[in-house]
């Protein structure tokens, strides 16, 4: 039995994974503030916008690893593949997010005069989708978030990943990385009404946080105590400081004390805002981290 | 109809590599990168004084249940009728799905420096045209003209036995069911159809 480091993917499939996730999240989490609790139209439409450009940005890293990526297109054809259903998943998000996000851009007087040219037939009808665009969105984002778990679970002989507890936690992580996004936007706007926003937010991504951290456990409760890779895996990743310090402590636990910090304490008062705006940072950081430290302790066990 | 698969005798292999010549100079695998289609692992085994020394010859072991397949979203890796796996190169697109998918390491990644090269070498009578993920292809394009893979017809202990599983006249259908033969990590359930005969 042998245990070698894969080297099949690396940080450019990490970056991939964690745009992934944080793309996808954030729509799905701006979406249903939007329908269901109100939101700021400005900082909506920023958000969706960036949530587009961080699955582009996604997509250009994914071909640029590919050995030929001008010929893409064919990975629609094995619907037995979870890049087939990543390429679906993504797709019809593009889809969904632009219908919703062209009505938001009226918000901004520069962009008027582009949406005017648009035709008013074709304006009404995706005011008119606008709820469904933003619930079919919000269910695509979700799917991609998880798809970036699913992708290297099917790996069997890497055991670490082979595990319904790695989607589970990249769904997790990945919506706590969108929420932490969109607590970022709402603390640098100068707008009442986004600010007000960030209460539910902080919540959220500290409710997030916590799950993250259960499904954690498992994951190294699992990975611990079986005799395979994955133990070994396990272990290198207590071995790894940046994996521990970066990840674990500065991009879980102390954003989770600043968030509580500023749901009991600092009662949602403006001088919790730079610290808000530090530990959605750390989110962010960490949750690269994640990914690409998962990747790295991917080891093949090979039966020789 | 033939189901393709082959017997390793381990008690026989001297580790001569003669099989990874044969294959490498055979399919135009790129060498100077090292990477290769088939490789002779050397290990030892146990602790002294009670050590062994195990000479273990791996290649794509053609999985019933193919993991490499599944992970394709091209449909790049196909199956034949006679159940040998292999890589469409044209349709490839390198994303390496199947690398990760495969429990047996037998694939690796024919780069754009890897064509380069063996155009140089090798001059127009290349057989790696694009960039794309390489693994064994039990010489299929040999199989037709009747002959036996490479690296079975060199290996010089025959330790290589090769042929149709399903025909219970074949040498390889023989051992193979001899009870003497197991296949790699069966636990995964891939069902390769290469076996092997431990030293
Ligand atoms: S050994 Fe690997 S490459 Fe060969 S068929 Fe099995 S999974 Fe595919
Ligand atoms: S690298 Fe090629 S053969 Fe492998 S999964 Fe991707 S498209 Fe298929």
């Amino acid at each position: 039995m042998t245990f070698v480091h894969q080297h099949v993917w690396g940080w450019q499939i990490a970056t991939y994974l964690f745009l992934g996730g944080l793309g996808g999240a954030t729509f799905s989490i701006s979406a249903i503030l939007h329908l269901f609790e109100g939101c700021d139209r400005k900082m909506l439409s920023v958000a969706v916008l960036s949530s587009i450009g961080f699955l582009v940005l996604g997509t250009v890293f994914l071909l640029a690893d590919m050995l030929q990526p001008l010929k893409a297109a064919y990975a629609l054809t094995n619907p037995n593949s979870w890049i087939f259903w990543g390429v679906v998943f993504i797709n019809f998000y593009f889809l969904a997010a632009i219908v919703y996000v062209i009505p938001l851009l009226e918000e901004w007087p520069k962009l008027l005069p582009i949406i005017k040219k648009i035709p008013t037939g074709i304006l009404s009808l995706l005011e008119r989708f606008n709820r469904l665009a933003a619930l079919g969105g919000s269910a695509a984002g979700f799917l991609i978030t998880i798809y970036t778990g699913l992708l290297i679970s099917a790996a069997p002989a890497i055991s670490f990943w082979n595990t319904p507890a790695l989607p589970l936690l990249f769904v997790f992580s990945g919506f706590s990385t969108g929420a932490a996004y969109l607590l970022l936007l709402s603390t640098i706007s100068k707008k009442e009404g986004a600010w007000k926003i960030s209460e539910k937010l902080e919540q959220l991504d500290a409710i997030l946080i916590v799950s993250e951290l259960i499904v954690l456990g498992a994951y190294f409760n699992f990975a611990l105590f079986l005799p395979t890779g994955a133990r070994e895996s396990a272990e290198y990743l207590f071995h790894s400081p940046l994996f521990i310090i970066g990840f674990f402590i500065a991009g879980l636990l102390i954003p989770l004390a600043i968030e509580t910090y500023g749901i009991f304490f600092a009662a949602h008062s403006t001088k919790s805002k730079s610290l808000l705006a530090f530990a959605s940072a750390l989110v962010l950081v960490g949750g690269y981290l994640l990914r690409f430290y998962v990747l790295n302790a991917g080891l093949y066990q090979y039966p020789w | 109809m033939a189901r393709y698969g082959m017997v390793i005798d381990m008690r026989t292999c001297v580790g001569c590599q003669a099989c990874m010549a044969a294959c490498t100079t055979e399919n135009q695998t790129p060498f100077w990168s090292d990477k290769f289609r088939t490789h002779v692992e050397d290990k030892e085994k146990g602790t002294y004084p009670d050590v062994h020394r195990i000479l273990l010859p791996r290649l794509c072991m053609h999985c019933e249940n193919t993991p490499c397949l599944s992970a394709c979203p091209t449909g790049a890796t196909y199956k034949t009728r006679d159940g040998i796996v292999l890589v469409n190169y044209d349709r490839c697109i390198g994303c390496y799905a199947c690398c990760i998918a495969c429990p047996y390491d037998a694939r690796y990644p024919y780069e754009s420096d890897d064509v380069t090269r063996e155009k140089e070498l090798y001059g127009k009578n290349v057989t790696h045209e694009v960039p794309h993920v390489d693994k064994c292809t039990f010489c299929e394009h040999r199989i037709a003209e009747h002959r036996e893979p490479a690296c079975v017809s060199t290996c010089p202990t025959q330790t290589r036995i090769f042929g149709d599983l399903d025909d219970p006249s074949s040498a390889v259908h023989k051992l193979a069911t001899s009870g003497k033969a197991t296949a790699l990590n069966q636990g995964l359930g891939t069902s390769p159809k290469v076996f092997y005969i431990p030293s």
